[in-house]
Protein backbone atom coordinates (compact mmCIF):
# COMPACT_ATOMS: atom_id res chain seq x y z
CA UNK A 1 0.00 0.00 0.00
CA UNK A 2 1.31 3.23 -0.76
CA UNK A 3 1.50 5.94 1.98
CA UNK A 4 -1.66 7.76 3.56
CA UNK A 5 -3.18 5.76 1.31
CA UNK A 6 -6.05 6.56 3.34
CA UNK A 7 -5.91 9.71 2.28
CA UNK A 8 -5.52 8.80 -1.32
CA UNK A 9 -8.49 5.87 -1.18
CA UNK A 10 -11.04 8.87 -0.26
CA UNK A 11 -10.02 10.46 -2.73
CA UNK A 12 -10.41 7.91 -5.17
CA UNK A 13 -6.89 7.36 -6.01
CA UNK A 14 -5.64 4.23 -5.11
CA UNK A 15 -5.02 1.66 -7.45
CA UNK A 16 -7.63 -1.08 -8.81
CA UNK A 17 -4.85 -3.74 -7.26
CA UNK A 18 -4.60 -1.20 -4.09
CA UNK A 19 -8.47 -1.07 -3.60
CA UNK A 20 -9.45 -4.76 -3.98
CA UNK A 21 -6.52 -5.28 -1.13
CA UNK A 22 -8.30 -2.84 1.04
CA UNK A 23 -11.98 -3.74 0.22
CA UNK A 24 -10.47 -7.37 1.19
CA UNK A 25 -9.24 -6.02 5.36
CA UNK A 26 -11.48 -6.17 8.17
CA UNK A 27 -11.30 -2.80 8.62
CA UNK A 28 -12.76 -1.31 5.68
CA UNK A 29 -16.29 -1.48 6.59
CA UNK A 30 -15.83 1.15 9.23
CA UNK A 31 -13.90 3.21 6.92
CA UNK A 32 -16.69 3.30 4.40
CA UNK A 33 -18.97 4.01 7.25
CA UNK A 34 -16.75 6.80 8.32
CA UNK A 35 -16.28 8.34 5.18
CA UNK A 36 -19.93 8.44 4.20
CA UNK A 37 -21.82 9.04 7.85
CA UNK A 38 -19.33 12.37 7.76
CA UNK A 39 -20.48 13.42 5.04
CA UNK A 40 -24.01 13.94 6.24
CA UNK A 41 -22.27 16.01 9.04
CA UNK A 42 -22.97 19.62 9.34
CA UNK A 43 -21.43 22.77 10.95
CA UNK A 44 -23.82 25.17 12.99
CA UNK A 45 -25.89 26.93 10.64
CA UNK A 46 -24.31 30.06 9.72
CA UNK A 47 -26.04 33.66 8.07
CA UNK A 48 -24.03 34.69 5.31
CA UNK A 49 -26.08 37.55 4.03
CA UNK A 50 -25.84 38.84 8.21
CA UNK A 51 -22.68 38.52 8.78
CA UNK A 52 -22.13 40.54 5.89
CA UNK A 53 -24.49 42.90 7.00
CA UNK A 54 -22.92 43.18 10.22
CA UNK A 55 -19.46 43.48 8.48
CA UNK A 56 -20.97 46.64 6.57
CA UNK A 57 -22.25 48.35 9.96
CA UNK A 58 -18.69 47.57 11.64
CA UNK A 59 -17.18 49.14 8.62
CA UNK A 60 -19.44 52.44 8.86
CA UNK A 61 -18.18 52.75 12.27
CA UNK A 62 -14.59 52.23 11.52
CA UNK A 63 -12.75 55.16 10.96
CA UNK A 64 -14.05 55.93 7.44
CA UNK A 65 -11.54 54.73 4.41
CA UNK A 66 -9.35 57.07 2.61
CA UNK A 67 -10.72 56.71 -0.75
CA UNK A 68 -7.93 55.56 -2.96
CA UNK A 69 -9.12 56.70 -6.19
CA UNK A 70 -9.75 60.50 -4.97
CA UNK A 71 -7.21 61.57 -1.94
CA UNK A 72 -7.05 64.87 -2.99
CA UNK A 73 -10.74 65.47 -2.32
CA UNK A 74 -10.54 63.97 1.13
CA UNK A 75 -7.89 66.15 1.54
CA UNK A 76 -9.54 69.33 0.44
CA UNK A 77 -12.58 67.81 3.03
CA UNK A 78 -9.88 67.97 6.20
CA UNK A 79 -8.34 70.78 4.98
CA UNK A 80 -11.94 72.58 4.92
CA UNK A 81 -12.48 71.55 8.86
CA UNK A 82 -9.60 72.08 9.56
CA UNK A 83 -9.56 75.52 8.39
CA UNK A 84 -12.87 76.35 9.90
CA UNK A 85 -12.11 74.95 13.26
CA UNK A 86 -8.49 77.46 13.37
CA UNK A 87 -11.18 80.22 11.95
CA UNK A 88 -13.58 79.60 14.61
CA UNK A 89 -10.76 79.34 17.41
CA UNK A 90 -9.32 83.09 16.13
CA UNK A 91 -12.52 84.55 16.53
CA UNK A 92 -13.40 83.25 19.80
CA UNK A 93 -9.67 84.07 21.24
CA UNK A 94 -10.10 87.81 19.99
CA UNK A 95 -13.24 87.83 22.38
CA UNK A 96 -11.37 87.11 25.07
CA UNK A 97 -9.51 89.42 27.62
CA UNK A 98 -6.31 89.71 27.70
CA UNK A 99 -4.92 88.53 31.32
CA UNK A 100 -1.47 88.90 32.95
CA UNK A 101 -0.61 87.64 35.96
CA UNK A 102 1.96 87.57 38.49
CA UNK A 103 3.48 85.11 40.99
CA UNK A 104 4.40 85.28 44.49
CA UNK A 105 7.86 87.41 44.91
CA UNK A 106 6.95 88.67 41.23
CA UNK A 107 6.86 91.82 39.79
CA UNK A 108 6.30 92.47 35.92
CA UNK A 109 5.81 95.85 33.97
CA UNK A 110 3.47 95.47 31.40
CA UNK A 111 3.01 98.26 28.80
CA UNK A 112 -0.80 98.70 27.26
CA UNK A 113 -1.98 99.35 23.71
CA UNK A 114 -2.34 102.95 24.60
CA UNK A 115 1.24 102.98 26.32
CA UNK A 116 0.18 103.62 29.73
CA UNK A 117 2.40 101.29 31.78
CA UNK A 118 1.14 98.94 34.69
CA UNK A 119 3.87 97.76 37.20
CA UNK A 120 2.08 94.60 38.62
CA UNK A 121 3.35 93.76 42.33
CA UNK A 122 3.91 90.08 43.54
CA UNK A 123 0.88 87.62 43.31
CA UNK A 124 -1.68 90.28 41.58
CA UNK A 125 -3.33 89.92 38.12
CA UNK A 126 -4.83 92.33 35.30
CA UNK A 127 -7.22 91.85 33.11
CA UNK A 128 -8.25 94.08 29.89
CA UNK A 129 -9.77 93.59 26.82
CA UNK A 130 -7.35 95.03 24.18
CA UNK A 131 -8.97 94.64 20.87
CA UNK A 132 -11.29 97.21 22.81
CA UNK A 133 -8.60 99.38 24.58
CA UNK A 134 -8.37 102.54 22.82
CA UNK A 135 -12.47 103.00 23.19
CA UNK A 136 -12.64 101.53 26.61
CA UNK A 137 -9.65 102.05 28.95
CA UNK A 138 -10.92 99.51 31.27
CA UNK A 139 -9.10 97.23 33.29
CA UNK A 140 -9.27 94.40 36.01
CA UNK A 141 -7.27 94.17 38.86
CA UNK A 142 -6.99 91.47 41.96
CA UNK A 143 -3.57 92.67 43.58
CA UNK A 144 -1.59 95.76 43.65
CA UNK A 145 -0.31 97.96 40.64
CA UNK A 146 0.90 101.43 39.94
CA UNK A 147 -0.54 102.99 36.56
CA UNK A 148 0.95 105.52 34.59
CA UNK A 149 -1.30 106.48 32.61
CA UNK A 150 -1.07 108.28 29.04
CA UNK A 151 -3.67 111.00 28.32
CA UNK A 152 -6.56 110.27 26.54
CA UNK A 153 -9.76 109.09 27.56
CA UNK A 154 -11.34 107.97 30.96
CA UNK A 155 -9.07 105.26 32.42
CA UNK A 156 -10.88 102.71 34.54
CA UNK A 157 -9.29 100.03 37.07
CA UNK A 158 -11.95 97.70 38.66
CA UNK A 159 -11.35 96.09 41.64
CA UNK A 160 -13.78 94.25 44.06
CA UNK A 161 -13.91 97.10 46.27
CA UNK A 162 -13.91 99.63 44.14
CA UNK A 163 -13.22 101.58 40.64
CA UNK A 164 -10.37 104.08 40.37
CA UNK A 165 -10.78 106.19 37.13
CA UNK A 166 -8.44 108.93 35.94
CA UNK A 167 -7.95 110.91 32.86
CA UNK A 168 -4.07 110.81 33.01
CA UNK A 169 -1.89 110.31 36.01
CA UNK A 170 0.02 108.15 37.86
CA UNK A 171 -1.17 106.09 40.75
CA UNK A 172 -1.41 103.24 42.90
CA UNK A 173 -4.36 100.88 43.72
CA UNK A 174 -3.77 98.29 46.44
CA UNK A 175 -6.57 95.45 47.06
CA UNK A 176 -5.90 92.70 49.30
CA UNK A 177 -8.62 90.83 50.35
CA UNK A 178 -10.12 93.59 53.12
CA UNK A 179 -7.25 96.24 52.18
CA UNK A 180 -8.38 99.01 49.79
CA UNK A 181 -5.67 101.60 49.04
CA UNK A 182 -4.94 104.51 46.80
CA UNK A 183 -2.32 106.39 46.37
CA UNK A 184 -2.35 109.37 43.66
CA UNK A 185 1.27 110.49 42.46
CA UNK A 186 0.29 112.45 39.92
CA UNK A 187 -3.07 114.44 37.92
CA UNK A 188 -6.59 113.86 39.59
CA UNK A 189 -7.73 110.14 40.62
CA UNK A 190 -11.57 109.46 41.09
CA UNK A 191 -12.56 106.40 43.35
CA UNK A 192 -15.97 105.16 43.69
CA UNK A 193 -16.44 102.66 46.25
CA UNK A 194 -19.70 101.90 48.65
CA UNK A 195 -21.78 103.99 46.40
CA UNK A 196 -19.14 106.94 47.47
CA UNK A 197 -16.67 109.06 45.49
CA UNK A 198 -13.78 110.71 46.69
CA UNK A 199 -11.54 112.59 44.37
CA UNK A 200 -7.63 112.48 45.11
CA UNK A 201 -5.35 114.91 43.87
CA UNK A 202 -1.19 115.06 43.83
CA UNK A 203 0.13 113.63 47.02
CA UNK A 204 -3.24 112.40 48.64
CA UNK A 205 -3.99 108.81 49.88
CA UNK A 206 -7.43 107.13 50.18
CA UNK A 207 -6.92 104.01 52.51
CA UNK A 208 -10.13 101.43 53.11
CA UNK A 209 -9.06 98.50 55.84
CA UNK A 210 -11.81 96.06 57.13
CA UNK A 211 -14.51 99.12 55.94
CA UNK A 212 -12.42 101.75 57.87
CA UNK A 213 -11.92 104.58 55.49
CA UNK A 214 -8.76 106.54 56.08
CA UNK A 215 -7.43 109.49 53.91
CA UNK A 216 -4.39 111.42 53.95
CA UNK A 217 -2.58 113.76 52.15
CA UNK A 218 1.45 113.80 52.32
CA UNK A 219 2.61 111.07 50.84
CA UNK A 220 6.01 111.31 50.77
CA UNK A 221 7.70 109.41 48.11
CA UNK A 222 6.68 110.51 44.14
CA UNK A 223 6.34 106.49 43.41
CA UNK A 224 4.96 103.52 45.63
CA UNK A 225 8.00 102.02 48.01
CA UNK A 226 7.50 98.34 46.17
CA UNK A 227 8.84 99.93 43.14
CA UNK A 228 12.03 100.98 44.95
CA UNK A 229 11.93 97.06 46.89
CA UNK A 230 10.27 98.15 49.96
CA UNK A 231 6.81 97.63 51.09
CA UNK A 232 5.48 100.34 52.98
CA UNK A 233 2.87 100.37 55.51
CA UNK A 234 0.84 103.38 56.66
CA UNK A 235 -1.44 102.29 60.08
CA UNK A 236 -2.14 99.40 58.34
CA UNK A 237 -3.25 96.26 60.69
CA UNK A 238 -0.22 94.13 61.20
CA UNK A 239 -2.22 91.07 59.50
CA UNK A 240 -2.17 92.98 56.31
CA UNK A 241 1.95 93.73 57.09
CA UNK A 242 2.45 89.56 57.53
CA UNK A 243 0.02 89.06 54.17
CA UNK A 244 2.39 91.32 52.51
CA UNK A 245 5.85 89.79 53.41
CA UNK A 246 4.42 86.40 53.02
CA UNK A 247 3.63 87.29 49.35
CA UNK A 248 6.90 89.40 48.43
CA UNK A 249 9.51 86.37 50.03
CA UNK A 250 6.73 83.46 49.24
CA UNK A 251 6.53 82.35 52.73
CA UNK A 252 3.96 80.98 55.14
CA UNK A 253 3.47 83.51 58.05
CA UNK A 254 1.81 82.22 61.08
CA UNK A 255 1.47 84.37 64.84
CA UNK A 256 0.98 82.93 67.72
CA UNK A 257 0.31 85.68 70.98
CA UNK A 258 0.13 88.67 68.46
CA UNK A 259 -2.28 90.56 68.17
CA UNK A 260 -2.69 90.84 64.15
CA UNK A 261 -5.39 94.06 64.52
CA UNK A 262 -2.56 96.30 65.97
CA UNK A 263 -1.59 99.24 63.48
CA UNK A 264 1.91 99.13 61.82
CA UNK A 265 3.21 102.01 60.15
CA UNK A 266 6.74 101.32 58.52
CA UNK A 267 8.51 99.45 55.71
CA UNK A 268 10.05 96.70 55.19
CA UNK A 269 12.87 95.39 52.59
CA UNK A 270 11.59 93.07 49.28
CA UNK A 271 14.82 92.06 49.03
CA UNK A 272 16.55 91.70 52.70
CA UNK A 273 14.66 88.85 54.54
CA UNK A 274 16.73 88.94 57.83
CA UNK A 275 16.14 93.02 57.71
CA UNK A 276 12.19 92.80 57.11
CA UNK A 277 11.55 90.60 59.44
CA UNK A 278 13.10 93.36 62.00
CA UNK A 279 11.69 96.04 60.76
CA UNK A 280 8.49 94.31 61.18
CA UNK A 281 8.89 92.83 64.53
CA UNK A 282 10.96 95.66 66.09
CA UNK A 283 8.68 98.05 66.34
CA UNK A 284 6.09 95.83 66.85
CA UNK A 285 7.69 94.32 69.93
CA UNK A 286 7.27 91.27 68.66
CA UNK A 287 9.88 87.85 67.76
CA UNK A 288 10.14 85.67 65.05
CA UNK A 289 11.27 82.27 64.26
CA UNK A 290 12.28 81.22 60.72
CA UNK A 291 11.53 77.44 60.06
CA UNK A 292 12.61 76.31 56.38
CA UNK A 293 9.78 77.79 54.01
CA UNK A 294 7.63 78.93 56.95
CA UNK A 295 7.89 82.02 59.02
CA UNK A 296 6.24 81.97 62.79
CA UNK A 297 5.91 85.69 64.46
CA UNK A 298 5.26 85.11 68.49
CA UNK A 299 4.70 87.50 71.46
CA UNK A 300 5.65 86.65 75.10
CA UNK B 1 -11.12 49.13 -19.75
CA UNK B 2 -12.62 48.84 -16.48
CA UNK B 3 -10.15 46.27 -15.66
CA UNK B 4 -7.89 48.17 -12.94
CA UNK B 5 -11.08 48.86 -10.77
CA UNK B 6 -12.45 45.32 -10.88
CA UNK B 7 -8.93 43.50 -10.14
CA UNK B 8 -9.15 45.70 -6.87
CA UNK B 9 -10.40 44.47 -3.37
CA UNK B 10 -11.26 48.05 -2.37
CA UNK B 11 -14.40 47.38 -5.70
CA UNK B 12 -17.31 46.78 -3.10
CA UNK B 13 -18.64 43.89 -5.75
CA UNK B 14 -14.91 42.03 -5.41
CA UNK B 15 -15.20 42.43 -1.62
CA UNK B 16 -18.31 40.96 -1.67
CA UNK B 17 -17.89 38.45 -3.85
CA UNK B 18 -14.40 37.31 -1.92
CA UNK B 19 -16.74 37.55 0.77
CA UNK B 20 -19.66 35.24 -0.49
CA UNK B 21 -16.57 32.60 -1.39
CA UNK B 22 -14.72 32.27 1.49
CA UNK B 23 -17.00 33.48 4.45
CA UNK B 24 -18.64 30.12 5.19
CA UNK B 25 -15.57 28.21 4.99
CA UNK B 26 -13.96 30.23 6.94
CA UNK B 27 -16.72 30.17 9.68
CA UNK B 28 -16.29 26.60 9.93
CA UNK B 29 -12.51 26.08 9.21
CA UNK B 30 -12.22 28.17 12.88
CA UNK B 31 -15.50 25.95 14.35
CA UNK B 32 -13.62 22.43 13.52
CA UNK B 33 -10.49 24.19 15.32
CA UNK B 34 -11.91 25.72 18.39
CA UNK B 35 -15.81 24.47 18.58
CA UNK B 36 -16.72 27.75 19.70
CA UNK B 37 -19.36 29.62 17.56
CA UNK B 38 -19.03 32.97 18.46
CA UNK B 39 -15.44 32.99 18.36
CA UNK B 40 -16.04 31.71 14.52
CA UNK B 41 -18.19 34.62 13.88
CA UNK B 42 -15.99 36.89 15.10
CA UNK B 43 -12.85 35.56 13.30
CA UNK B 44 -15.23 36.13 10.12
CA UNK B 45 -15.81 39.62 11.00
CA UNK B 46 -12.17 40.21 11.19
CA UNK B 47 -10.67 38.80 8.82
CA UNK B 48 -12.92 40.74 6.20
CA UNK B 49 -12.44 44.24 8.42
CA UNK B 50 -8.57 43.48 7.76
CA UNK B 51 -9.13 42.69 4.06
CA UNK B 52 -11.06 46.13 3.86
CA UNK B 53 -8.33 48.04 5.67
CA UNK B 54 -5.98 46.09 3.36
CA UNK B 55 -7.80 46.21 0.07
CA UNK B 56 -5.25 48.16 -1.54
CA UNK B 57 -2.31 45.99 -0.59
CA UNK B 58 -3.82 42.84 -1.11
CA UNK B 59 -4.45 41.79 -4.68
CA UNK B 60 -8.18 39.54 -5.54
CA UNK B 61 -5.77 36.82 -5.78
CA UNK B 62 -4.02 36.56 -2.44
CA UNK B 63 -6.87 37.76 -0.82
CA UNK B 64 -8.17 34.25 0.22
CA UNK B 65 -4.90 33.16 2.13
CA UNK B 66 -5.24 36.65 3.63
CA UNK B 67 -8.77 36.27 5.10
CA UNK B 68 -7.83 32.78 6.36
CA UNK B 69 -4.29 33.63 7.93
CA UNK B 70 -6.14 36.66 9.75
CA UNK B 71 -8.93 34.54 10.80
CA UNK B 72 -6.29 31.63 11.94
CA UNK B 73 -3.91 34.07 13.68
CA UNK B 74 -6.43 35.62 15.92
CA UNK B 75 -6.63 32.87 17.80
CA UNK B 76 -3.14 31.83 17.96
CA UNK B 77 -2.43 30.92 21.48
CA UNK B 78 -5.66 32.46 22.49
CA UNK B 79 -8.62 29.79 23.07
CA UNK B 80 -8.33 26.40 24.22
CA UNK B 81 -10.40 24.23 21.75
CA UNK B 82 -13.93 23.36 22.98
CA UNK B 83 -16.09 20.27 21.67
CA UNK B 84 -16.91 20.25 18.66
CA UNK B 85 -20.70 20.12 18.39
CA UNK B 86 -21.48 18.65 14.95
CA UNK B 87 -25.29 17.85 13.79
CA UNK B 88 -26.22 15.36 11.48
CA UNK B 89 -27.73 17.24 7.81
CA UNK B 90 -31.42 16.56 8.94
CA UNK B 91 -32.53 16.58 5.24
CA UNK B 92 -30.48 12.77 4.91
CA UNK B 93 -32.70 11.17 7.68
CA UNK B 94 -35.76 11.77 6.29
CA UNK B 95 -35.51 11.37 3.10
CA UNK B 96 -33.65 7.63 4.24
CA UNK B 97 -36.59 4.68 4.22
CA UNK B 98 -34.42 1.79 6.07
CA UNK B 99 -36.09 0.26 9.17
CA UNK B 100 -36.06 1.78 12.53
CA UNK B 101 -33.05 -0.76 13.86
CA UNK B 102 -31.29 0.33 10.94
CA UNK B 103 -31.42 4.12 11.88
CA UNK B 104 -30.77 3.60 15.48
CA UNK B 105 -27.99 1.99 14.93
CA UNK B 106 -26.85 4.33 12.47
CA UNK B 107 -27.63 7.16 15.03
CA UNK B 108 -25.47 5.24 17.55
CA UNK B 109 -22.56 5.57 15.47
CA UNK B 110 -22.94 8.49 14.44
CA UNK B 111 -22.51 9.54 18.32
CA UNK B 112 -19.76 7.09 17.74
CA UNK B 113 -17.83 8.85 15.06
CA UNK B 114 -18.85 12.69 16.92
CA UNK B 115 -17.04 11.30 20.21
CA UNK B 116 -14.26 10.04 18.64
CA UNK B 117 -13.96 13.31 16.39
CA UNK B 118 -14.05 15.40 19.67
CA UNK B 119 -10.46 13.65 20.72
CA UNK B 120 -8.69 14.33 17.29
CA UNK B 121 -6.04 16.42 17.45
CA UNK B 122 -6.80 19.79 16.05
CA UNK B 123 -5.65 20.07 12.83
CA UNK B 124 -6.28 16.33 12.04
CA UNK B 125 -10.39 17.17 12.89
CA UNK B 126 -10.28 20.95 10.64
CA UNK B 127 -8.62 19.19 7.62
CA UNK B 128 -11.04 16.32 8.14
CA UNK B 129 -13.88 17.94 8.43
CA UNK B 130 -13.06 20.79 5.99
CA UNK B 131 -12.71 18.13 3.15
CA UNK B 132 -15.80 15.92 4.78
CA UNK B 133 -18.44 18.42 5.25
CA UNK B 134 -17.21 21.84 3.16
CA UNK B 135 -15.63 19.35 0.50
CA UNK B 136 -12.41 20.74 -0.10
CA UNK B 137 -9.88 19.35 -2.26
CA UNK B 138 -6.85 18.51 -0.38
CA UNK B 139 -4.99 21.04 -2.40
CA UNK B 140 -7.52 24.11 -0.91
CA UNK B 141 -6.90 22.65 2.41
CA UNK B 142 -3.12 22.84 2.67
CA UNK B 143 -3.51 26.30 1.13
CA UNK B 144 -5.88 27.58 4.11
CA UNK B 145 -3.16 25.69 6.78
CA UNK B 146 -0.13 27.35 5.03
CA UNK B 147 1.32 23.61 4.67
CA UNK B 148 2.26 21.03 1.79
CA UNK B 149 -0.77 18.85 0.32
CA UNK B 150 1.53 15.87 1.50
CA UNK B 151 0.88 17.21 4.68
CA UNK B 152 -2.76 17.17 4.55
CA UNK B 153 -2.68 13.87 3.08
CA UNK B 154 -0.43 12.69 5.91
CA UNK B 155 -3.42 14.39 8.51
CA UNK B 156 -6.38 12.73 6.53
CA UNK B 157 -4.45 9.54 6.67
CA UNK B 158 -3.86 9.53 10.43
CA UNK B 159 -7.30 11.07 11.04
CA UNK B 160 -9.24 8.32 9.38
CA UNK B 161 -6.97 5.57 11.24
CA UNK B 162 -7.73 7.31 14.74
CA UNK B 163 -11.28 7.37 14.14
CA UNK B 164 -11.82 3.75 13.03
CA UNK B 165 -9.62 3.11 16.03
CA UNK B 166 -11.75 4.56 18.29
CA UNK B 167 -15.03 3.78 16.69
CA UNK B 168 -14.33 0.04 16.70
CA UNK B 169 -12.93 0.41 20.24
CA UNK B 170 -8.84 -0.88 19.70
Amino acid sequence: MQENYLAKWLNGELTEAELLEFKKSSEYETYLRIAETSQQLEAPIYDEEKAFEALKNRQLLEEPKVVKLQPFKSFLRVAAVAALIMIGAFFYLQTLDESISTGVAENKEIKLPDNSVVSLNADSQITYDEGNWQEERDLKLNGEAFFKVAKGERFTVHTEQGKVSVLGTQFNVKQRSKLFIVDCFEGLVQVDFDGKTKKLSKGMSLSLIDGQLLESDNLEHLKPAWLAKESSFKSVPLKYVFEEFGRQYNMEVTTKNVDTQKLFTGTFSNTHKELALKSISVPSQIKFKLEGGKVLFYGE
Amino acid sequence: MDTEKTDNVCNEQVYSDIFKANSKTIYNYIYYKFGNEEKAYDAVQEAFVKLWENCGKVSPTRAKSFVYTVAKNLYLNVIKAEKVRLKYAEKSLKTTHETPEFLLEEEEFGKKLQRALDDLPENQRTTFLLNRIDGKKYAEIAEMEGVSIKAIEKRMHLALKSLREKIDGI
